[in-house]
């Protein structure tokens, strides 16, 4: 059923309490000494953090010290970073907290927690180049809202992380500066274009990262690096700072080595922000409110719950392996209590064209403004025309160019109506399709990509194969609709093998209910580690809670 | 790998509306195709003109290098043929949405407010002349 691929060595050295029956969720509680345990799934590392804060059991230095190593130790395999934040200022940021907790001063929830920020999200103190040429060296003049939010609450911004270019690809190797590679299996894509905010949580170099999911870009590499990934609804999260790439797209995402990490820094992150016009006004509430202690689950905890599985995201073209762990993610499930069928949305792949057109669309327009004019670099020329052809030339790199120049065609005068209109016209029907399936199921669930990482290089030159392998996670976007995704099990590859991913799909601003059942699902699957050998391999730093 | 991903993008065309969804019979139509159409067509299913790359880079005031329109040409061209499939949808009837419409407008009230640091957006122009950004002339066009 549940296949697992690892050798047993590694399930001996972290003793999972997956293994036993019943398991302890670390929550609040100054009374109860903290456990060393290691990068165990079943824990919120936040709120251990701050239980070992709070407790006097940890100082934040030394936490911050831990991930710097190991960040240093495993940076130069994985090249997740595009900026690290001056060591110095992490640990005078890390220092301020430790005094202010010796002075019984309070400390923000997040207080000691490191955060990566994927370099398309402006961060006013740090370059953000958004992965590309013709933003080499530009330091935006604010904060995005989100990463504002984030400082308050205490966090610490450990760095910028690598991604495809403004967004716009499934592998992180469109960026402008490096390649990311996959934890798990160095010679493969981490995916994208979220993938160095991925792979950073993966590889344990910080805590938590925030990525950006346009067409599933924290969904797919989430799944490819074994961690969680979180897409909120549509209007959830505010945009103002994220460059935008497909403005009626885009959202800011959540990665944590947890489900419960990804839902309190969701939760931190959420709400209406006057400077964007399409955040909600809806209230947010506290998505893990609903947790229940693993010790105190009882026998099917989800009993009832409506869960779909979308048939078109197991047939044909998807990877037996992958098929099998989505079949395995299911019948546990069903152990849970859910009440599983098979779903059918007929308009399913219509969805991958429709999304391309859109967002090359809009992102041609978005683009725009990068004319080496205000920022960024400027070519050289003696006249306007010739100074915004070359910079933006020299600027962009080939699939961007592709893509503004696929955007441009289908927007001009003739062509609007048979491209752009109709996928417009598209994305009402699968909005459709989804909210009627989603008005019988409490949830749906697919694979996040059809198959586990693939090797660096191997997609490069074929934009249809490397657009395919978005099918599951586009209808989302087109649809608004939130979604998570949390590693679920293994096919073969690399040393141990390679992770998959189950993506959950809620009803809009449904986030709770996400993060909930989620959680349930992560605490009683058995028999998995979802830490790369690459963070025990390369030694030295100790684990430290 | 890639290429069995392919499969699943291998067009179904709607004879009827597509106006239940979820429906029991729909399903019987992707087997059918999937059976049907198993390798992927790069045929022109689009009965536009097809895409003049030095046009379009004009408008998109992007200078592209003859290797590039070589290079991207024939990429742009399959994409636009596959974007193609979306002709033989049939979308009567069927409202455009600009987005995902999960709220309605939130406009905040026309008041201007101050921006602090200005110094900082000045800083990142590359050619300033205070007061003015500085760029070269502009040559008209016919």
């Amino acid at each position: 059923m549940l296949s697992t691929i690892q050798p047993p060595r590694y399930l001996s050295r972290f003793p999972l309490r997956g293994r036993t029956k019943s398991r302890s969720f670390h929550i609040l509680s100054s009374a109860q000494p903290v456990t060393k345990t290691c990068f165990a799934a079943d824990q919120s590392q936040i709120l251990s953090i701050r239980d070992s804060l709070l407790n006097r059991h940890l100082s934040a230095v030394e936490l911050t010290h831990s991930y710097l190593d190991r960040l240093k130790q495993t940076e130069p395999h994985i090249n997740c970073f595009l900026h690290v934040s001056d060591p110095d200022k992490v640990l005078k940021q890390a220092q301020d907290i430790d005094d202010k907790i010796k002075r019984n001063e309070e400390v923000g929830p997040l207080a000691g927690v490191l955060v990566a920020i994927k370099d398309n999200i402006c961060t006013a103190d740090m370059p953000s180049t958004g992965g590309s040429y013709i933003l080499e060296g530009y330091r935006p003049p604010f904060d995005a809202t989100a990463v504002k939010r984030l400082k308050d609450l205490g966090a610490i911004v450990v760095g910028k992380t690598n991604l495809d270019e403004f967004g716009m690809g499934s592998t992180t190797e469109a960026s402008a500066f490096k390649v990311t590679a996959n934890p798990w299996d160095l010679s493969r894509v981490p995916g994208g274009s979220s993938g160095g905010s991925a792979a950073s949580v993966s590889a344990r170099q910080c805590v938590v990262s925030l990525g950006s999911d346009t067409g599933g870009s924290v969904r797919q590499p989430a799944s490819f690096c074994g961690v969680v990934g979180l897409k909120p609804t549509y209007g959830r999260v505010s945009r103002f700072g994220l460059m935008a790439y497909a403005s009626s797209l885009d959202v800011i995402g959540c990665f944590g080595s947890s489900v419960a990490d990804t839902g309190i820094l969701l939760h931190a992150i959420s709400g209406h922000d006057s400077l964007d016009a399409t955040s909600s006004k809806r209230e947010v509430p506290d998505f893990t409110s609903q947790f229940t202690y693993a010790s105190s689950l009882k026998s099917r905890p989800l009993e009832g719950l409506r869960v779909g599985l979308i048939r078109e995201t197991v047939d044909a073209g998807v990877d037996s392996g992958v098929k099998s762990a989505i079949e395995g993610a299911a019948a546990h499930l069903e152990q849970l209590g859910c009440v599983l069928k098979e779903v059918s949305l007929p308009s399913f792949s219509l969805g991958l064209p429709a999304y391309y057109i859109l967002a090359s669309s809009e992102s041609s327009s978005n683009l725009s403004r990068y004319d080496g004019v205000r920022y960024g670099n400027q070519a050289s020329s003696d006249e306007l025309n010739g100074l915004y052809e070359e910079s933006r030339a020299k600027g962009f790199g080939s699939e961007v160019k592709m893509r503004i120049l696929m955007g441009t065609y289908a927007l001009s005068a003739g062509y609007y109506d048979a491209y752009y209109k109709r996928a417009q016209q598209v994305r009402t029907i699968i909005r459709k399709s989804f909210k009627a399936a989603l008005d019988e199921n409490d949830i749906l669930i697919s694979p996040a990509a059809p198959s586990a990482a693939y090797k660096i290089g191997e997609k490069k030159n074929d934009p249809l194969a490397m657009y395919a392998g978005d099918i599951m996670t586009v209808n989302v976007n087109l649809a608004g609709l939130p979604a998570l995704v949390l590693p679920c099990g293994f096919v073969e590859g690399g040393a141990v093998g390679l992770p998959v991913g189950l993506q959950i799909i809620g009803a809009a601003f449904d986030e709770e209910k996400l993060v909930k059942v989620g959680h349930i699902f992560e605490q009683t699957l058995e028999g998995y580690n979802f830490v790369p050998p690459l963070v025990t391999d390369v030694g030295g730093a100790s684990p430290e809670l | 790998m890639g290429s069995r991903a392919l499969l699943m993008l291998t067009n179904f065309n709607f004879k009827t509306t597509v106006s239940s969804f979820g429906s029991a019979s729909n399903p019987f139509f992707l087997i059918k195709n999937n059976l049907r159409t198993r390798n992927f067509s790069t045929k022109t299913r689009s009965s536009l003109q097809p895409p003049d790359l030095p046009g379009l880079a004009e408008t998109a005031r992007i200078s592209l290098a003859p290797n590039e329109v070589e290079e991207f040409a024939p990429k742009i061209g399959q994409v636009i043929d596959w974007f193609g499939q979306l002709q033989a949808v049939d979308l009567d009837n069927v409202e455009p949405a600009i987005r995902a419409d999960t709220e309605g407008d939130n406009l905040r009230e026309d008041a201007p407010q101050t921006f602090e640091n200005k110094e900082a957006l000045i800083a990142s122009v590359p050619s300033y002349e205070e007061p003015y950004i500085k760029v070269p002339k502009v040559l008209n066009k016919e």
